[in-house]
């Protein structure tokens, strides 16, 4: 089990840096994790992005689709991926604190 | 406590026992450990470790061959490099032959003998899968496959959701209530199949891919049910587990009474249907199978589609999926639409068939445990990117994108990645 | 005939029979059985693997290590070269005068010091090192040790008993260690031939 250390806390992440248990999970953790991807600032698209993420992962379990994250942020896909430069899985579900999506991601 | 029994062992050895098969008997028995197939490894490359070394991943397998299969082996061990298949052994052959190894091939086509290394790898992992060892994370990527028929586990009326989404999308783009993504429609010539990042996370290769139909005028159609071209059971070496999903795909095709199994941009995903499938199923396929690549490269031959490659403006180079061109032979098909559909082109050195792997393949992308080395190798393929000056990577694999894509953001090269259908969607002309 | 001609003999008898079992278990399989279509032609895949794919410039094993491929290829060159000159001294060929014995002697000492360079460079390579076991310096030594005993039985015949018995214990090792490449390198050849020439990865073409 790996740890990673972000603004002076140790978290246990998988090799892939996802938060090993998604229950530690804050505001403040996600905002760490995003500067570790080069956000610097999350922005309230980002946190549009998050937030839908994180509800759906405690509501089913799973990351959403990406539809659903675009028809509920009305943001287009491309903008998706602009924000979250490393993608939807490896950076968006990152630092809303889900374990890794499973496949070629 | 001790993580192998002799049921488990017994049921690894037996896998290893090759008689009737000579290119098994032949390839545990071939290398000479001269060690020159060092210098062709990514892993050995990048990390420098003795243990990294191609011929060590060989001698784990045909080391525990010797020792259970050969008189030699049986009477002195010592004689002649033979080991027991013990936890420390099963936990070696862990680390390197599913940590260590994206059975890329690269060193296969360079050994001074011809040993085909990367076999002997499967053959390993498929002794590990029959001891239960298969990292977690890749085990839960195959589980999701058995359970739900796609890696992702992505249900039903979420997928149909999504292809509905992207139909309007296409619709609004073509200006034509008739432009359509077809689902589950029968008796259509192509079967078109997906690797479920798209409908998940990346769709915008599904639309390309249903503009270029759309333009060709194809009869098509996706199974909203099994349209996963994945099979992570070709990598955690469980062969029972490759062949249930390898069905999926055989199954729905008939059922959906389609003529052309095409599959989506995937190496891997291509090497277990078209190469391995038939095998794994023990039966010649009734139908026949190719790849978007070569199905595009049909379309421009034939005039089907037009392309104005001035629409791709930007320098392109190629990234090659190991499992399409040095395992596979598409290594003109690719250059040919590539070249079709951009007016700037450049090849990375080495390339080809003598291409690196992106970094990710063999399941790497799939193995959290792995992640740091993964990352570590995957530095190789972003300086050859670096060097060529390209602004775009073309490359007809999923799972290289998504690898491609974290190497742009971890070392900063400020490139986009493309798959073969985005390139050429980009260049298409459409007549009204 | 003496008894150390006999004891080589026999090693030899021993030698071809147990190639000659693996031989069998190698082609009575046949062709590999494949269910999948096949893109390419695996004659002209074999051919490649045989001709062009072994060409140095093909491989890096050879061009990325062109002093230790060189010192490679005399080695075994050597090694072939002592097999033939077994049977020719073995039938005690008159033919075999003085100005050639110290040919082919000098040339047996070559190949036995490129034997030797590999044998120190597997001790003192770290990476090769840790890649070895017993086999590898057996198989080596024997290689050798056939390739200078001969070299010297050439100019001396006293170190003819030497001589035999290093031929013998060469047979002998021949077919149990890693020295069996002599009967699986092809095949090795063969089944890579096959594979990438049913894909149509082989023949390479432009690129």
């Amino acid at each position: 089990m790996a740890t990673l250390k972000v603004g002076g806390k140790v978290f246990e992440v998988d090799g892939d840096g996802f938060l090993t248990d998604p229950s530690v999970w804050n505001d403040e953790v996600a905002t760490m994790f995003a500067k570790l991807d080069g956000i610097d600032e999350l922005t309230e698209k980002h946190w549009a992005i998050v937030r839908i993420i994180r509800n759906n992962f405690e509501e089913k379990g799973n990351a959403p689709m990406i539809r659903f994250i675009c028809q509920e942020t009305g943001l287009k896909l491309r903008e998706i991926y602009e924000l979250f430069p490393l993608g939807p899985a490896r950076g968006a579900c990152r630092v809303a604190g889900l374990p890794k999506p499973d496949g070629c991601v | 406590m001790q993580k192998i029994d002799k049921v488990k062992r017994d049921k690894a050895l037996e896998l290893l026992k090759s008689g009737s098969d000579s290119k098994l008997l032949t390839h545990l028995n071939a290398c000479v450990r001269c060690g020159l197939c060092a210098g062709s490894c990514m892993f050995y490359i990048a990390h420098k470790q003795s243990k990294f070394i191609p011929a060590k991943k060989v001698d784990l397998v045909s080391s525990v061959y010797r020792r259970y299969c050969t008189s030699m082996g049986k009477i002195a061990p010592a004689l002649v490099n033979a080991k027991d298949l013990d936890d420390s052994m099963a936990e070696e052959m862990v680390d390197l032959l599913f940590g260590s190894c994206t059975m890329c091939g690269r060193c296969v086509k360079h050994c001074s003998i011809g040993v085909d290394i990367a076999y002997i790898v499967r053959k390993g992992r498929e002794m590990l899968s029959a001891m239960d060892m298969v990292p977690a994370s890749l085990q839960a990527t195959v589980d999701s496959a058995l359970r739900t028929g796609n890696n992702m586990a992505i249900p039903t009326e979420e997928f149909v959701d999504t292809i509905k989404w992207m139909e309007e999308e296409l619709i609004d783009e073509m200006g034509d209530n008739n432009a359509r993504i077809p689902l589950d429609e029968p008796h259509k010539n192509v079967f078109y199949t997906l690797n479920p990042r798209e409908p998940k996370f990346f769709p915008l290769s599904i639309s390309a891919i249903a503009k270029i139909f759309y333009a060709a005028g194809e009869n098509w159609t996706i199974s909203s049910r099994f349209y996963d071209v994945t099979n992570y059971g070709f990598f955690n070496g469980n062969k029972e587990q490759a062949t249930v999903i390898a069905r999926n795909l055989y199954d729905e095709i008939h059922k959906l009474r389609g003529n052309v199994l095409v599959l989506g941009e995937c190496g891997h995903g291509t090497r277990a249907n078209r190469w391995e499938g038939p095998n794994y199923l023990q039966k010649s396929y009734d139908f026949d199978m190719t790849t978007a690549v070569e199905l595009i490269a049909d379309y421009i031959r034939q005039g089907r589609i037009k392309l104005d490659k001035t629409l791709n403006k930007e320098l392109v180079t190629i990234h090659d999926p190991c499992n399409l061109v040095r395992n596979g032979g598409l290594l003109e098909e690719i250059r040919f639409v590539v070249k079709s559909a951009a007016d700037n082109f450049t090849e990375m050195n080495p390339h080809g068939n003598e291409n690196y792997c992106c970094g990710g393949g063999g399941g790497m992308l799939a193995m959290s445990e792995y992640n740091d080395r993964r990352l570590k190798i995957g530095e190789i393929k972003a300086n050859q990117i670096r060097a060529t000056g390209a602004k775009v990577v073309i490359t007809p694999c999923h799972n290289c994108v998504d690898q491609l894509s974290q190497l742009n953001h971890t070392y900063k090269l400020g490139i986009k990645i493309k798959t073969i259908a985005e390139l050429v969607a980009d260049a298409l002309v459409i007549e009204k | 005939m003496c008894w150390y001609h006999w004891i080589a003999i026999t090693s030899l008898i021993f030698s071809v029979a147990l190639f000659s079992y693996q031989f069998a278990r190698l082609v009575i399989p046949g062709r590999p059985d494949d269910l999948s279509v096949s893109s390419g032609s695996v004659t002209k895949g074999v051919v490649y693997s045989f001709t062009k794919a072994m060409a140095p410039g093909a491989k890096e094993s050879a061009y990325l290590h062109m002093p230790t491929y060189a010192g490679g290829i005399i080695y075994h060159l050597g090694t072939f070269l002592s097999l033939v000159l077994f049977f020719v001294l073995l039938a005690g060929f008159p033919s075999l005068n003085n100005p050639l014995r110290t040919i082919f002697s000098v040339l047996l000492f070559i190949s036995f010091f490129a034997g030797f360079a590999i044998l120190i460079k597997r001790i003192i390579n770290k990476d090769l090192k840790s890649l070895s076991g017993l086999d590898d310096y057996i198989s080596n030594v024997v290689t050798s040790l056939v390739q200078l005993f001969t070299a010297i039985y050439l100019l001396v015949p006293g170190a003819e008993i030497l001589y035999y018995l290093s031929v013998a214990l060469f047979f002998i090792w021949l077919p149990l260690g890693k020295t069996k490449h002599l009967l699986f390198f092809f095949f090795a050849r063969y089944h890579l031939g096959f594979f990438y020439g049913w894909r149509g990865t082989w023949p390479q073409k432009s690129e």
